[in-house]
């Protein structure tokens, strides 16, 4: 086996969890979030001549992932189910906000476009050339996007950037 | 203000809950793509694909809610009394509290002159049900100890075929929450014989292998021309090189006999296709194996 394979394997097993919960932030389902999860591991090892520097590892398979539920949306053209499981999720335990929610709502009805940006920037932490790079879009239309979300989602820019 | 938006946006993201079947399709996904990354769970990946479906199929659902259920400990033992068919009653389990439901239905076969075959099966069942349940027991208390959680099995058959002749039953496992982990295994009983019927003491020699296996592979085939989301692991749609590609079926492989008296072989989730295709089964054609084939007592 090669080296770079067996980096890959090992990354895909450590980092599994981030890799279902994006999947999951597209097609809102534990089976198509898991079919995914699959489908990219295999595009990854088929593909993987496409890896020119190790330490890209990381935004060259959220790429593939990325592509693979945008892909996925596509072809399906699925109605999004939000299962019991999402709405528990979604209940923090403690007490309820509805804000808190209604700005939950807000983001799930953002195009996605504009979610992948907000996920990929602020829950997954890239740098905005990253995102940029797993986006497969140039570093300007990344940050025009993000101001474009945050004000959708009625957050002020200065504070969080 | 905002960062706090922002932040609890982050915690729910975070929050998504993870199925126990994640790391079991990740594992399984690189051996697969011929990488067996890790000496400790060679144990674990040796087994059969039913198993380890079973074991990953009552892995834990842990989300981050914290609900006041109580969990009082009562399971019901129900045996019922009436039959479904005239060889098939069951006894069943169940577990209902709140977010645990376990509903576990034993097939038990009677009415066999053959005891030993029919106390076999039997026996069989009552053993992997109690197997099941024991599991979902152990994880139920596990889940209750980290502050409670959703899980939920259920087991069950289905009489495929019944007639004058044969009997081809269909035991399930369903993980209802999760992941939709279905396995199945049949077992058909000729009623008349009283013997199990096996996939090899239906044919002559062991010709019907490749012969099975190359209609199967045709099969895929037009499948996937008909509708290009209908993917398997063939040789022929594009999935080369990177997956184990179906060859052949084993001698053994999981059968059962419809009521049109055809074949039937099928193959578990993931066995010889991607997840979202489900559990799969081909009808064999007749005329395919009509050479091969011992008699026609039970396939026509």
């Amino acid at each position: 086996m090669s080296m770079l394979r067996k980096q890959v394997a090992e990354y895909v097993i450590k980092e599994k969890e981030k890799h279902y919960r994006l999947a999951f932030s597209y097609v809102k389902n534990v089976d198509d979030a898991l079919d995914i999860v699959q489908e990219s591991i295999y595009k990854a090892f088929s593909s993987i001549d496409s890896l020119k520097e190790p330490s890209h590892i990381k935004t060259w398979f959220y790429r593939i992932i990325v592509n693979t539920a945008l892909d996925f949306l596509r072809k399906r053209k699925r109605l999004i189910i939000v299962d019991e499981v999402i709405l528990t999720a979604y209940d923090s335990g403690t007490v309820d906000n509805y804000q808190d929610f209604d700005l939950q709502n807000a983001l799930e009805d953002l195009p996605e476009k504009y979610r992948s940006v907000i996920i990929l920037r602020y829950f997954e932490d890239f740098k905005i050339e990253e995102v940029a790079e797993i986006l497969d879009r140039n570093v300007n239309t990344v940050k025009t996007q993000l101001y474009k979300a945050l004000e959708m989602l009625r957050i002020n820019i200065n504070d969080v950037d | 203000m905002n960062r706090k938006k922002i932040e609890q946006l982050k915690k729910n993201y975070l929050e998504t809950p993870i199925p126990g079947e994640l790391d079991f399709v990740v594992k399984k996904t690189l051996k697969e793509s011929g990488l067996n990354m890790s000496k400790h769970h060679n144990r674990f990946m040796g087994l059969k694909v039913a198993a380890a479906s079973l074991v990953a199929s009552l892995a834990l659902l842990v989300i981050g809610v914290n609900t006041s259920l109580v969990f009082a400990q009562t399971m019901r033992k129900v045996p019922l009394v009436s039959s479904i068919v005239e060889v098939l009653t069951f006894r069943e389990y169940t577990i209902d509290e709140g977010t645990f439901n376990a509903n576990l239905k034993v097939p038990a076969i009677s009415g066999l002159e053959n005891k030993d075959l029919e106390n076999s099966l039997n026996e069989e069942y009552l053993k992997e049900n109690e197997k099941l349940y024991a599991q979902f027991q152990a994880e139920m208390e596990d889940m209750k100890e980290k502050g409670g959680g959703h899980l939920g099995v259920d087991s069950g058959f289905i009489v495929k075929a019944d007639n004058d002749r044969i009997l081809s039953i269909g035991r399930y496992v369903v993980n209802t929450v999760g992941s939709s982990s279905t396995t199945f295994k049949y077992d058909t009983i000729d009623k008349k014989k009283e013997v199990l019927l096996t996939l090899p003491s239906l044919f002559k020699g062991d010709s019907y292998v490749d012969i099975i296996s190359e209609n199967i592979k045709s099969q895929m085939l037009e499948q996937n021309q008909a509708d290009e989301n209908k993917i398997y692991w063939v040789q022929g749609i594009g999935e080369e090189g990177f997956v184990e590609l179906f060859e052949k079926i084993s001698s053994e492989q999981n059968f059962y006999i419809n009521p049109d008296n055809k074949l039937v072989i099928s193959f578990d989730k993931y066995e010889v296709a991607p997840g979202y295709m489900g559990v799969v089964d081909f009808v064999i054609p007749t005329e395919v194996i009509a050479d091969v084939l011992v008699g026609n007592e039970y396939i026509k």
